[in-house]
């Protein structure tokens, strides 16, 4: 059969042009990801993998930073720790609040309200870190200086509260889109047995979006654990460890972003650094795997929004 | 307390989280703008850093003009390779599972804080590949940030696209690059085009990535790509941190805002275009 040929079925379809077209798309996508694997394994290259390693993650966990002392001691737990306060607070705040903004556009809200509301978070999301890092200067940080009386007002508490107003969209965005689709299946069975939104809330809608505010809540996490900028300026910046909520701390990644540019390269510090960042990559990729997961089990399928 | 109270406390507390989502944007807005507004003008944007401490007068145009080179360089990078790579997803992978995997790890690199991508960017391409802190390190970092998010914004218009117009046009006899050219990218184009200006806008906005692969707290020299970059973010950063100015810190501020303000505000009236 000669035309068969001409019509190249045996290559599924596709013209001589088609698969060059294929082979450039293929490139750009093994590129692409290939970039984002390297991503990873130079962190884990440049942490100095080998014999000490083991020690050296288990130090960065638990360890002093005095890196100045002999022998230096180069332990990051007053970052961790750092890290996890200021996310704790921005937490509490930001999950109740952006549950209730979720419940509020996907429920309550009139129409009108509602078409105000989605551009306002999504303006909300367009702020970059720098901007709420320098909001939160101006305002919260000599706020806080005449409230409490303090030397210097950059807390804990401060970074905690700029952080949540930065959460606020996606944990709201996230749960909204939970309940919405709860919602849709069973507001009218539910109201129709003559019970209150608040009952309707608490044992039905709750019970079912369960997972998706889960996931709501591990993505402010993920968000929280990786900010950077605003938490630089707010925190304070000190090595010391941090013994109450308003006392100053320096979360990791303010620990990285201030100490990498003056680090000898392939130094112990050096690697201790790279150690650092390299755990908390995995961290937020475990997050993230485990959000993708939950959001699984809200719609059924992996991908659906 | 009877349960009718407590229903009303319920609509209370709803009603109070939708208006603080309203009201916060809006407050931090005007905060900005009645802080910055008065230092706000053209000599502002088309001045150089003057003074003493440095920053503490003059304008701001090397940083926007340095902001705009980085994300630009950084788009020409990502644009084709997140594009090409969607395409390659929804036209031709063969295989579901490949998909969907590939689907997950890019979603979940898209999470990954971007100071990762910036330590990342600064011992590769500043230290290893010998780039040094300069304009052409800060953009591959950027395009490694743009990068996912163009991916699956233009993955997600490829999908909406109806299956109908493929096997219609499929069914013409034309190749499928054809299709795709012809059909696939203008049927989605508002899509990308709103992902595009979506991702460009959070490059603009971050500045841990660039933090110590291209910024300079001042560059005196034009715009090379082997010489660092002043950007509005990390002037922003510098200004504060240093405590040089608060007054030209909140006008930066304000043209950050209102620059990603216009950015946003297109992205959503693209979408919108797209519903109706």
């Amino acid at each position: 059969m000669k035309w068969d040929k001409d019509l190249s079925t045996r290559h599924g379809g596709l013209s001589a042009r088609d698969r060059i077209v294929r082979s450039l798309c293929l490139l750009f996508l093994v590129a692409g990801v290939g970039i984002l694997i390297l991503t990873i394994v130079y962190l884990f290259i440049e942490s100095g993998p080998g014999k000490g390693f083991p020690y050296r993650v288990l130090d960065c966990f638990t360890g002093e930073w005095q890196p100045l002392a002999t022998p230096p001691k180069l332990g990051m737990a007053h970052a961790w720790v750092s890290t996890f306060m200021i996310t704790g607070i921005a937490l509490a705040i930001s999950l109740p609040i952006g549950f209730g903004i979720g419940l509020f556009t996907s429920e309550i809200a009139p129409l009108i309200v509602r078409r105000l509301l989605t551009p306002s978070l999504e303006l909300l999301a367009g702020i970059p870190a720098v901007v709420y890092g320098f909001f939160g200067a101006v305002t919260l940080v000599r706020w806080f200086e005449k409230v409490f009386q303090l030397s210097t007002g950059e807390t804990i508490l401060g970074a905690g509260i700029v952080l949540s107003v930065m959460m606020l969209p996606f944990i709201a965005s996230t749960s909204a889109e939970a309940f919405r689709a709860v919602f849709r299946e069973y507001r009218e069975s539910v109201l129709s047995l003559g019970v209150d939104q608040l009952t309707m809330f608490r044992r039905v809608i709750l019970v079912r979006a369960f997972p998706g505010l889960i996931a709501a809540a591990a993505l402010g996490l993920a968000r929280g654990v990786g900010e950077t900028l605003a938490v630089l300026m707010l925190s304070g910046n000190t090595t010391a460890f941090p013994d109450s909520i308003l006392s100053r701390g320096q979360p990791i990644t303010a620990l990285l972003a201030t100490e990498i540019g003056e680090t000898a390269v392939d130094s112990e510090k050096y690697h201790m650094l790279f150690t650092g960042a390299l755990c908390l990559m995995l961290l937020v990729l475990l997050l993230n795997l485990a959000i993708s997961f939950l959001k699984k089990k809200v719609y059924g399928t992996l991908y659906a929004s | 307390m009877t349960f009718r109270t407590w229903n009303i406390l319920y609509y209370f507390f709803v009603w109070l989280s939708g208006l603080l989502g309203i009201a916060l944007p809006l407050g931090i807005g005007f905060y900005l703008l009645l802080n910055g507004g008065k230092i706000l003008n053209i000599a502002f944007l088309l001045d150089r850093p003057h003074g003493s401490p440095l920053g503490s007068e003059g304008g701001i145009l090397p940083a926007i003009l340095g902001s705009f080179s980085l994300t630009a360089i950084g788009l020409a990078v990502a644009l084709p390779a997140g594009i090409g790579s969607a395409v390659y997803l929804s036209e031709f992978s063969c295989s579901a599972r490949l998909k969907s995997f590939a689907r997950l790890l890019i979603e979940s690199l898209a999470g990954v804080p971007s100071i990762i991508y910036g330590l990342f960017g600064y011992a590769f391409f500043v230290l290893l590949l010998q780039m040094g802190t300069s304009l052409i390190a800060g953009s591959l970092v950027m395009a490694i940030v743009m990068y996912p998010i163009i991916l699956i914004t233009s993955q997600e218009a490829f999908d909406a696209v109806s299956r109908e117009y493929r096997e219609a046009s499929l069914s013409l006899g034309i190749d499928h690059t054809e299709w795709i050219v012809r059909v696939l990218f203008v049927k989605s184009f508002t899509r990308i085009l709103a992902g595009v200006v979506l991702a460009v806008g959070h490059a603009m906005g971050s500045a841990a990535p660039i933090l110590f692969t291209a910024a300079v707290f001042y560059s005196a020299g034009g715009i090379r790509l082997s010489q660092p970059v002043m950007t509005l973010p990390t002037h922003l950063y510098f200004l504060v941190s240093e405590g040089v100015s608060f007054e030209n810190a909140f006008g930066t501020a304000l043209v950050l805002v209102i620059g990603l303000l216009v950015f946003n505000s297109l992205a959503m009236i693209l979408r919108n275009n797209i519903k109706e």
